[in-house]
């Protein structure tokens, strides 16, 4: 009786939910930032098939189309929409194909992160305890540092990589979703059916996988998108600094740091267009994520 | 409280020493320092002397040991690039990094905060949309970028403001800063303002936040009946009571503001710690990334420890661990 009770209960929210996400969605702004998240992910995906040229391809990069200025045609005939870099390379196929390394970079670490974090979260709030209190120690001391400052230190440590940023922003990251979920997991191991599981002798395992674990996951789902936009904006900020990803793979930070040299000589583009991409999708992410956090937390819906 | 404070003291420290020793032994697994060093045409002899001389030639545990034995007695060592005190180069560079974190701040708090209010106040207006566009843009637009922006605008094309350095500074009550010359301001102005975007948007973000749950509050209305002025319910009822949150987190933001300003420094080449570690890290000179290190973390443990003791003063409610009445 009563699991039909919270059967029916669960449909009614879905429908509750299934309408404010229609309500939300029909709003311009979401809407927006949602077809333009959209696109970034198609850029970034079908790179190798929509860019003009290929910026790894060192037999049709040429050091005479160096510099062009935006529209010029290169060597070969392609025109250069938004110029080229100094190293004759085609800035607009160069972004697609960084903006790829940034999104692969963002996407695995908030990905790897949260299950970390969601683990670590889940089993403090489990047991609770000594384990809550040791735990929760470490995530607080972590989380008192700035992200850069520690990424920047693990970079420094750990040398170049794509797998090394991966790395270092799993560390930076892992302990803001252990914080959250172990917040609503507390709230979750009081309830009476974790007792009732208790009490039916399921393992430990069992319990934290099959019943705390759907309950406590629904505000990981903004914090993770908001998540990625931050490691997205570290990840270019390090690869800035020269200790991200390798100038051989470029992401969109080693871009704009590529193109750092030449802004004194004017050749703006190099430096600029990278940068849009970047703004485009960290604001893109930032204000999706915001709509979702609006629409998913009912007290803020008024 | 006393007991508070002395468990926070012991845990920092404890900290301090897993730090130490994560990022020593981390930091010798990476690259020779040696060969960034000497000459590449050097003599097997001469490469084999000037690792002797920065006792490179010994295992980590014993080089661990001796920093350890120094740093208890204030010594980081010496940087092998400059040859100098870690401590002392850090020390060297650090005015300049506080002024530009303090100029960032002063002014994340001068603009953000009347901006937030208004945005808070009249949460339907075109000027409140505007404001809140515009703190998602800045807290998305990335640091180091604008900085270059600026630079293309203000000191490429417009040619008004110079590109790097921090220019002349000026002593005045015994603080040296470049805030006391035009030429100092000048440099100074648009690395504050980068430094400071950031923190504009999420000052603008908190207020705004704080001011909506304040007005909606009982208090505010009886304010209103009494037939006060808007002014002064603002000055008197609003303000204290969103302070409180805006400035413990402050607080804490102005530890990250000397952190990112690693980032700011480089762009615009300003002298301070965050430029000198960057370039330590990419010329691997050990001891100065461990001391700057050392330094920040002591830094934040410092600041964190101010904000629990100013929370728990503002607000009673919060009681501190270790508290046992």
């Amino acid at each position: 009786m009563k699991k039909v009770q919270i059967a029916s209960s669960s449909i009614q929210d879905n429908a509750k939910i299934g309408n404010a996400l229609l309500e939300n969605f029909s709003q311009p702004t979401t809407l927006l930032s949602g077809g333009l998240l959209f696109l970034v992910a198609l850029c970034a995906i079908f790179a190798p098939l929509i860019a003009p040229t290929n910026p790894y391809n060192l037999a049709v990069v040429s050091i005479m189309d160096s510099r062009l200025a935006p529209g010029e045609e290169m060597f070969d005939g392609t025109v250069a929409w938004l110029g080229t870099d100094g190293a004759g390379r085609d800035i607009l196929s160069a972004i697609l194909f960084g903006l790829r390394t940034s999104l692969i970079v963002a996407v695995c670490s908030a990905l790897i992160a949260l299950i970390i974090g969601l683990l670590v979260g889940l089993i403090a709030a489990f047991f609770g305890g000594r384990t809550d209190t040791f735990l929760m120690r470490i995530v607080d001391i972590q989380l008192s540092f700035p992200a850069i400052l520690v990424a920047l230190v693990l970079l420094a440590v750990l040398g170049k990589g794509i797998d090394k940023v991966i790395i270092a922003l799993v560390i930076v990251q892992w302990a803001i979703y252990a914080r959250t979920v172990r917040a609503t997991a507390i709230v979750e191991r009081r309830k009476e059916y974790i007792e009732a599981a208790t009490c039916l002798r399921l393992s430990n395992f069992r319990i934290i996988w099959k019943h705390l674990l759907p309950n406590s996951i629904s505000p990981l789902i903004v914090l993770a998108t908001l998540q990625t936009a931050h490691s997205i904006s570290i990840e270019a900020t390090l690869s800035f600094l020269g200790v991200g990803v390798p100038i051989t793979e470029p992401s969109l930070g080693s871009l704009i740091s590529n193109g750092f040299d030449y802004i004194l000589s004017g050749a703006y583009w190099i430096t600029l267009f990278p940068g849009i991409m970047l703004l485009a999708t960290v604001a893109a992410i930032n204000i999706f994520g915001d709509r979702l956090r609006v629409l998913l937390n009912p007290r803020l819906s008024k | 409280m006393l007991a508070f404070v002395i468990k926070r003291v012991i845990q920092s420290i404890v900290v301090l020493f897993i730090m130490s020793l994560i990022v020593f032994s981390m930091i010798n697994l990476v690259g020779d320092p040696v060969d960034m060093l000497v000459n590449p045409e050097s003599l097997p002899e001469e490469i084999d002397r000037v690792r002797r001389d920065f006792g490179l030639d010994q295992p980590v545990h014993v080089q661990y040991w001796k920093f350890l034995t120094g740093a208890i007695s204030g010594d980081l060592g010496n940087s092998f690039i400059f040859g100098r005190p870690a401590l002392a180069l850090i020390a060297e560079r650090f005015p300049a990094t506080l002024e530009l974190a303090t100029c960032a701040l002063i002014l994340a708090v001068s603009v953000g905060l009347p901006l937030g209010i208004y945005a808070g106040l009249n949460p339907d207006g075109w000027g409140a949309r505007i404001i809140m566009g515009g703190s998602v843009l800045g807290i998305s637009i990335p640091t180091f970028w604008l900085g270059l922006m600026m630079i293309i605008i203000f000191s490429v094309f417009l040619g008004w403001l110079p590109v790097s350095g921090r220019g002349d500074t000026a002593n005045f009550l015994g603080i040296e800063s470049s805030i006391f010359t035009l030429d100092g301001l000048r440099h100074l102005i648009l690395p504050a303002i980068n430094l400071s975007l950031f923190k504009i948007s999420i000052v603008i973000r908190l207020t705004r936040a704080g001011v909506e749950e304040v007005m909606a509050l009982d208090f505010i209305k009886f304010a209103r009946a009494r037939g006060l002025s808007s002014q002064r319910i603002i000055r008197a009822h609003l303000l204290p009571n969103i302070l409180i949150p805006i400035i413990t987190v402050l607080a804490i933001e102005f530890g990250t503001l000397i952190a990112f300003a690693t980032v700011t420094e480089s762009v615009f080449a300003w002298p301070g710690v965050g430029k000198l570690v960057i370039d330590a890290i990419v010329n691997l000179d050990r001891p100065i990334v461990v001391a700057y290190l050392l330094f920040v973390v002591t830094l934040f443990l410092i600041l964190n420890l101010i904000v629990d003791i100013i929370y728990a003063a503002l607000d009673p409610r919060v009681r501190l661990q270790g508290d046992r009445q």
